[in-house]
This record gives structure tokens, C-alpha cells and sequence, in this order.
């Protein structure tokens, strides 16, 4: 018998090769009722592309963002229609630490450093006590214990951006400045590290946990079957062996940290002349000034000052060039952790 | 016998091992205190100004006294808008990803895509919105600007969990579909989904949860501003959320009583995201039960 | 190989006396009672499930790793007893080595999986080290395939040469006791006939104990074996006693494929 086409069979593609044969096939085509019907053959086949097309969306989306923030961004070092004022040169705003928009002195690199900054003292926090935190939730805690302080990071994790700012604001800033500092004031990197520490905190405590859970556990029993203590696998033995995922954890976590805006914004104290005035204030140790002048970073600087200026600005520009920078190195994160995750399956 | 091993004691090691077991102990003892000192400060300070009259009256302008009635509307109004946006893009999404896409180049490039657009930070959606909804379609400072841009954000998340949700349907399910003839659409719509709905949902709650605090955004795209008229369905007008208003009394400082308000608006908030937390529970403990 | 002659007595190296096993409330093991002889191999055979893994690790304690269990009656090694008498779990698994089922040799190099065991317990000089490698590598019969390649990850190896390297490992630290959980159930025969002569070499001086599902390498292997059969000790007895005249029903019919 020749192979009948879909379509008399009124079966999708998929179905065919189940087919009864012969005089079922004759039963099949008299029993119009368990035919699909050509609007659904129709949506079928339209489905997938639906489907598709909502996954493209997203693809256009990334290249969206970047071609948007890119179109203005670079309007900052070239002329393009709708300018209304000077161009600059990288080297102007990429390397110097003059920010004095009124004066056209357009240097970012003060919040680059600030981002850099404030990023690393928090992942200074974040990233040891969080992979300690992972490793008492795998392989020390108990059952209900485990529960309660994964419900703990939901927690942390769930807390807007605004309540750590309003809390670091409130309730951080005046104890630091009465307790440590004889109420100088207590804003810059020291508080918002920390307040950026906890946000964080959960992104790589999940991670890791993970990745300690998810190593066998015969790699324990063998390195605790020679006489190895508890700590010893784990210090020897299993975070060696998790070493490529604790760094993908980490490095999400920084993704998390260079990106916060409001919670720092609140607590940083605003002053893009914080390198200056660092280095200008001799009342204190070199450490205590950096962590208690109040600075800016990337992110607190575009809160700051986008409503204050004109589209098509070169200030309004230059801000845009923060942006493209901050979503560039977003992308970066995103292919380090594939390149790591690439490492650990070969 | 070969000779014997130059053992040294090993009292380091033990000690090590009972200092770093109460260490741990300690640390998440400490975690645990965080959270617990965080909560409660924050409700404690926002305690004395939560009466009803905080919740339903309209916001001060210059003077003391200001509700936060709009605010709460605007950030349920926003939240549920931008849900909407981003619930059918990211179920499609993830419907193709884990039903579609097979294992190929295709799929992890698209993953890459989710993943880059998940850690996209919110300043810089922000800065997109800005844009390409309030300057390029001249929107403006409105719910609507607000709407698309936040369901950005929430994209990815939703695409995220439907793929997950889906990925967990077993397979016999769906091959029983297939087996009694159902298309690929109809074993999706009728087997997978109905199967994979409390994954789902739970992740839409989490998704609103973040929505719903969410302020970087919205700065840049709702505004600051809030309409006189309650409750303002209007798209085209400006929403400022709690959030927002949050972030904004403390920053502007022409009201006597921000301090006030803000710790009054944290407070509640709090309050909506632990009564979400739960639900979340709730929610997963009934997946549980149905896989156990 | 044959099987042994029959062995003169040796020093009673383990003993275990009315033991009972609990994984939480359920019982696996049930009034067990043994004596293992030192410098033989006493080999633990009987059908799956019936607590044979359970019961090798109760001497190394190795199971407190992963499960809440409970264990009662006495286990003693060399007269001590090793949950009550003053031992550390710590040191009697450098006295009792393990050697698994699969194969788990640390993601390290195979110098780092052999070293790991001397590195902990103070071993830092480099010479001793290298001798303690190489020797722990030529006793599991392992050296002259790997002496090339020592800073290779071990994760490469084939299942054969791995198995062999948890030899090696836990002979490094030089244990009284091995024992030895299905050690070539995952190996083809040529390893698993380098393994079974590794075993008779080393039990010149050590004690070994091996949980077997294979009877013809228990009666090739071993001094003695014991019959397992739902938690319970069935009989023990020199091994060719066991396979030849079983005093038994149950052993007889198990040996012979008749179970049921
Ligand atoms: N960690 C555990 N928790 C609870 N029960 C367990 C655990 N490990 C083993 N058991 C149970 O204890 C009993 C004995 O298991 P054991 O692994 O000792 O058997 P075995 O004789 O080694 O079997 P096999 O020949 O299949 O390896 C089994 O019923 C098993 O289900
Ligand atoms: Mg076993």
C-alpha cells in the first residue's frame, strides 16, 4: 500500500509512523471525530513559530540595549545631528578623574574606580562567608537547620533594593558615625560595601551550595576513609573539586554588586571629587579615608544626575557611555562564567 | 613491615575541625540575626506611622501628613501590568526552549540571551526604557513606560522557571499524548503545562515580588510623580510606586516628615514580601506533596 | 590460583560480638558475632541487600560520614572497642582503609591522590613523600604504568588503574585492615586478576576484608568466608570448608544457585 500524504490523513507529521495500516486505516478515515481538525494542524505548525518568536524577542533585546545605549552613548566623542555641544576624546573621559560637567571636564574614571571599589570590599565580605555559608548548609547542617537558612537567603534575596538603602540611611549611618567615627559622618565604601555584602550574600550562598551538593559523596567517604577529618575533606578534597563553580558563583555575585544602584545611591554620599578629596583630607589613616569619604560609583552617579540633564547633552552622553559600560561588563561576566562552566565540563 | 609513618599528632587537625564546625555554626547563627535585626528594625520604625490613615490618604506635597494610597495602587496597578506583558513572552520563550529548541547551538545561544538579559542590571534596563519608550515614542514619564520597561526585567525570570517547569514534566506524560494522537501543541497546552502550572506560578510570585520592589526602573520610567485622581487607570499618566516614593522622600528632602513616610512605606513593604514569601511556601510545598 | 592451604590460627585482629545495626529505627544488621583473623583474607558473600556494605563499614565507622545510625554490642579491634573505647573515628580510619565499590580517586593528579593520606598526617618533606608515593604505587602494582604520568589527573585513567590508585591511597597511610567493598565489580577480568593478586600479596601483613558477589573470587581469594542472609550471619568457616561441605542447607543452596 502507498504511503498516504498528511494531509489525507489529516495527522501531523509527528503521528505518522503510527499509522494503522490496511483495513484499520479505512476504520481510521471513517471516524471523522478522532480526526484533528485543519485549524488544528494550523496552529500546530504556527505554535512553533510563536514560540520562536517569543525567544527572538529576547535575542533582539540584547542587541536592542546595546544599540540603543551605544547610539547615544558614543554621541559623547562624536559629532552626530542633535548635538548641542562639544565632543570629547577617550581619553578625556576614560582616564581622567576631573569631573566638573559645568566646566566640561567629563572624566569617569572616578566612578569607575568607585564601582571597582565598593565591588571588591563587598565581594571581600560576600564571597568568603557566603562559600563558608554553603559549605555549613551541604555538609554540616542538619535537616531543619538546612531549611531555615535557605528560607533565610530567600528572605535577603527578596528584600528591595530601597528598604537595604532605607536601613543603611536610618539605622547604619548614624551608628557607625556615633560609635566609630565620634559623628563625622560615616557615608562612602565602608557602609555600602556592607550593605551591598548582604544583598549579595544569597546569589552566592545558593550557587555554591550547589555546587557542594552536587559533588559525590564518595569523594568525602574517600578522604575521611584514610583518617582525614571532617574539615580536612572539605578544605583538601571538596572545595578543590567545586573550585570552578565557587568561582562562577562568586563572579555572579560580583555581576549582582557592580550593578546595584539605589541601595548605594542612598548610602555612598554623592561626590564624584571623592579622589580629590581623599587624597587633600590628612586627618586620618590612608584606609579609614577611603572607606569613610563619601564617593560615587557608575551606577549612584546615573541615579544622580540623569534627571538633571538635557537629552542630547554631551553631560546626558557621557552618562549613556556609563551605561554602555556597565552593560558591557555585564556581558563579559556572563561569558566569563560560560568560559568557566566550559572548564569544568572538560 | 615497611617503616612505620612519622605521624605527627593530630591534635591541629581535630582542634581545626571543632573550631570551624562552631565557626560555621556561629556564622549562620549570625546570618540568622541579619535578617532577624534587619526585619525588625525596619518594622519597628515604620510601626508608629502605620495607621489607616497612612494607607488611604494622598500624598503631601510640602507639608506633613502624607498617605501613600496612590503609591500602593500604582505598585499593584505596575506590577500586574508589567506581568502581563512579560507572561506570555516568557512562557512562549520557554516553551520553545524546552520543548523546541533540542540541544543544539540554537539553545545555548538563546540561553546565553536569557542569561545576559537576567543579569542586565536594573540602571541600565532603565536607561533603555528611557530611551526608546519615554523619549522615542514619546510615552513620557507614565504607567505605561513603566509597564514595558519592568516587564524586562521579568522576562527572563518567567522564561527561566517555564523552562525549568517544563523540563521536569515526565516524559511518559507526554509521550502517553503523543500515543493517543495528540499534536505536539496540544500535548504542550493540555499535558505539559497544566503539569508544570505550580512551578510556574510559584516563579510568577517571585517575579512579582522583585517587580514589586523594583525602584531603578521606574525612577527613570514611571517617574516620580503621581496622578491626583483614585484610582488613576490611565496609562498615558505618571506612577510613582512605593518604592519609588521610598527612594525619592528621603532623596529630595522637602518634606518635615520623610523620615517618617519612608520608614511607614518600608514597613509595609516588608510586610507584602514576607505575606509573598509565604505564599511562595505554600505554593511549593503543594508541588511537593504532588511529586512525593 | 588455587585456593589456599589451610592456614595455621592467627591473632584475632577484629571481633565483633552480638552486634545490632540501625540505619534511624530500621534494623539491618541482627546479633552478629565474628572473629577476623589477622594477615588472612575473610571474605563476606550473600545476597544483595543483606547489610554486607553495612557491616564493612561498621569498622571504619565511615557511615557516621552520611547516615544517623545506631549501632549496639561490641566491635573491637585488637581487644579495644571501637565505638566505646576511647578511639577517635579519626584514627581508626587511618588503621582501617577503605577501598570502595566505584572507584573515587580525587580530582587530583595521581601523585596528589596517593600523597593525600601521608600530606595529612604531617608528611611534608618532598623525598619522603616520593618514596611513600612510589612505594604505596608499587604495592598496588600500579608504579610501572604511571610512573610516567604521576602528575596526570587521575580522573583519566581507566576504571582497572583507578581502583588500583584507591589501593595505593589507602595503603599510603600503611592501615592494619583493608577492607574492600565489591572491589572489581566494576572492572574487566584482566583487572580484576591484577587485583586478586594484589590481595595475596598484601596479606603478608595486613588483615583484609572483602564483600564479594563473585564466589569463584571469594574461593580464590580468601581464608575464610562468611555467609550473610537478611542481616544475620548464616555460617563462617575456612573458605574451602565453606564451598566443599557446608554445614548449612541455606549456604549449600545459595552456592548452588538453588536460592529462593
Ligand atoms: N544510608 C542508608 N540509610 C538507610 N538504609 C540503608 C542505608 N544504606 C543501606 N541501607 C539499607 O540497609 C540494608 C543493607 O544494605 P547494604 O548496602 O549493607 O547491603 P549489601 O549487602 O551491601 O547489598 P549489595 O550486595 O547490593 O551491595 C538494605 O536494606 C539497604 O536498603
Ligand atoms: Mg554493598
Amino acid at each position: 500500500m502507498p504511503h498516504a500524504p498528511d494531509t489525507l490523513l489529516d495527522l501531523p507529521s509527528s503521528t505518522t509512523q503510527t499509522v494503522p495500516e490496511g483495513p484499520a486505516l479505512e476504520a481510521a478515515s471513517r471516524e471523522p471525530a478522532f480526526r484533528h481538525s485543519r485549524a488544528q494542524r494550523l496552529a500546530d505548525r504556527w505554535a512553533h513559530l510563536v514560540f520562536l518568536a517569543c525567544g527572538l524577542l529576547v535575542v533582539a533585546l540584547i542587541g536592542g540595549i546595546l544599540y540603543f545605549l551605544a547610539a547615544r552613548g558614543v554621541g559623547a566623542f562624536i559629532p552626530l545631528a542633535g548635538n548641542t555641544d562639544k565632543v570629547l576624546t577617550l581619553r578625556e573621559v576614560f582616564l581622567s578623574t576631573n569631573w566638573d560637567p559645568n566646566a566640561g571636564k567629563f572624566g569617569i574614571l572616578p566612578f569607575i574606580a568607585g564601582s571597582l571599589t565598593v565591588t571588591g570590599l563587598a565581594l571581600l565580605i560576600a564571597a568568603p562567608t557566603g562559600i563558608l555559608a554553603s559549605i555549613f548548609i551541604a555538609k554540616i547542617a542538619p535537616n531543619w537547620m538546612k531549611t531555615l537558612m535557605r528560607q533565610v537567603m530567600d528572605l535577603l534575596v527578596g528584600i528591595p533594593s530601597v528598604v537595604y538603602g532605607i536601613f543603611g540611611l536610618m539605622v547604619v549611618l548614624p551608628w557607625v558615625s556615633g560609635k566609630w567615627l565620634s559623628d563625622s559622618p560615616a557615608a562612602g565604601f565602608a557602609v555600602s560595601a556592607a550593605i551591598l555584602a548582604v544583598m549579595i550574600v544569597p546569589t552566592i550562598v545558593s550557587l555554591a551550595t550547589d555546587a557542594f551538593e552536587s559533588l559525590p559523596l564518595s569523594l568525602d567517604e574517600g578522604s575521611q576513609a584514610l583518617g582525614s577529618t571532617r574539615w580536612q575533606a572539605i578544605w583538601h578534597v571538596l572545595i578543590p573539586a567545586a573550585r570552578a563553580r565557587l568561582l562562577t558563583a562568586t563572579v555572579l555575585g560580583l555581576g549582582r554588586a557592580i550593578g546595584e544602584a539605589m541601595a548605594i545611591q542612598m548610602v555612598i554620599g554623592n561626590n564624584p571629587q571623592w579622589i580629590a578629596l581623599m587624597r587633600q583630607s590628612t586627618d586620618q589613616t590612608p584606609v579609614l579615608r577611603l572607606l569613610f569619604t563619601p564617593a560615587a560609583t557608575l551606577t549612584t552617579e546615573l541615579v544622580q544626575e540623569l534627571p538633571n540633564t538635557a537629552a542630547g547633552s554631551t553631560w546626558n552622553n557621557v552618562l549613556f557611555a556609563m551605561g554602555l559600560l556597565l552593560y558591557l561588563m555585564t556581558m563579559l561576566i556572563i561569558l566569563a562564567t560560560r568560559r568557566l562552566s566550559q572548564r569544568r565540563e572538560a | 613491615m615497611p617503616a612505620p609513618l612519622p605521624f605527627r599528632p593530630r591534635r591541629f587537625a581535630r582542634l581545626t575541625d571543632q573550631v570551624m564546625r562552631v565557626g560555621l555554626w556561629g556564622l549562620a547563627a549570625a546570618f540568622i540575626a541579619v535578617l532577624l535585626v534587619f526585619v525588625g528594625v525596619i518594622l519597628k520604625q515604620g510601626w508608629p506611622v502605620l495607621h489607616l490613615g497612612f494607607l488611604t490618604r494622598m500624598p503631601e506635597t510640602l507639608d506633613a501628613g502624607g498617605g501613600i494610597k496612590p503609591e500602593i495602587f500604582n505598585s499593584l496597578y505596575l506590577v500586574a501590568l508589567s506581568l502581563a506583558i512579560a507572561l506570555p513572552i516568557g512562557l512562549g520563550a520557554g516553551i520553545y526552549m524546552a520543548e523546541y529548541a533540542g540541544q543544539g547551538r540554537a539553545l545555548r545561544f538563546l540561553r546565553l540571551c536569557i542569561e545576559t538579559l537576567a543579569a542586565t542590571p536594573s540602571i541600565v534596563l532603565a536607561l533603555f526604557g528611557m530611551i526608546v519608550f519615554v523619549q522615542m515614542m514619546g510615552w513620557s514619564f507614565s504607567i505605561r513606560s513603566g509597564a514595558v520597561t519592568l516587564a524586562l526585567l521579568n522576562i527572563p525570570v518567567i522564561t527561566r522557571v517555564t523552562e525549568v517547569s517544563l523540563l521536569g514534566v515526565p516524559r511518559e506524560l507526554m509521550e502517553a499524548s503523543y500515543g493517543l494522537g495528540a499534536t505536539k501543541l496540544q500535548t504542550i497546552l493540555k499535558v505539559a503545562l497544566p503539569y508544570a502550572a505550580t512551578g510556574i506560578l510559584t516563579g510568577l510570585v517571585l517575579t512579582a515580588g522583585r517587580a514589586f520592589g523594583e525602584s531603578a526602573i521606574l525612577v527613570f520610567t514611571a517617574g516620580t510623580n503621581t496622578s491626583q485622581v483614585f484610582p488613576d487607570f490611565r496609562l498615558t499618566v505618571p506612577g510613582e510606586t512605593l518604592s519609588v516614593h521610598l527612594w525619592y522622600v528621603t532623596s529630595d528632602g522637602t518634606l518635615p516628615d520623610a523620615r517618617e513616610i519612608a520608614a511607614g512605606t518600608a514597613a509595609v513593604m516588608i510586610v507584602v514580601l514576607l505575606a509573598l514569601n509565604l505564599l511562595v511556601r505554600f505554593l511549593d510545598r503543594a508541588i511537593r506533596r504532588r511529586t512525593r | 590460583m588455587l585456593s589456599p592451604q589451610t592456614p595455621i590460627t592467627k591473632p584475632v585482629k577484629l571481633s565483633v560480638r552480638d552486634m545490632d545495626f540501625r540505619y534511624g529505627e530500621k534494623k539491618v544488621l541482627d546479633g552478629l558475632s565474628m572473629d577476623i583473623q589477622a594477615e588472612r583474607v575473610t571474605a563476606i558473600i550473600g545476597p544483595s541487600g543483606c547489610g554486607k556494605s553495612t557491616f564493612l563499614k561498621c569498622f571504619n565507622r565511615i557511615h557516621e560520614v552520611s547516615s544517623a545510625v545506631k549501632v549496639t554490642g561490641d566491635i573491637k579491634i585488637d581487644g579495644v572497642d571501637i565505638y566505646r573505647g576511647g578511639i577517635d573515628e579519626v584514627d581508626l580510619r587511618r588503621r582501617v582503609g577503605m577501598v570502595f565499590q566505584k572507584p573515587n580517586p580525587f580530582p587530583k593528579s595521581i601523585y596528589e591522590n596517593v600523597a593525600f593520606g601521608p600530606r595529612l598526617f604531617g608528611v611534608k618533606d618532598r623525598t619522603t613523600l616520593d618514596g611513600l608515593v612510589e612505594s604505596a604505587l608499587r604495592k598496588a602494582a600500579l608504579w610501572e604504568e604511571v610512573k610516567d604520568r604521576l602528575k596526570e589527573s587521575a580522573t583519566g585513567m581507566s576504571g582497572g588503574q583507578q581502583q588500583r590508585l584507591c589501593i595505593a591511597r589507602a595503603l599510603a597511610v600503611n592501615p592494619e585492615v583493608l577492607l574492600m567493598d565489591e572491589p572489581c565489580s566494576a572492572l574487566d577480568p584482566i583487572a580484576t586478576a591484577k587485583i586478586e593478586e594484589l590481595i595475596f600479596e598484601l596479606k603478608e601483613n595486613l588483615t583484609i576484608v572483602i564483600v564479594t558477589h563473585n564466589m569463584q573470587q571469594a574461593a580464590r581469594v580468601s581464608d575464610y568466608t562468611a555467609f550473610f542472609w537478611l542481616g544475620k550471619l548464616i555460617e563462617m568457616d575456612l573458605t574451602e570448608r565453606i564451598f566443599t561441605t557446608p554445614r548449612e542447607r541455606m549456604t549449600e543452596d545459595y552456592l548452588t544457585g538453588r536460592f529462593g
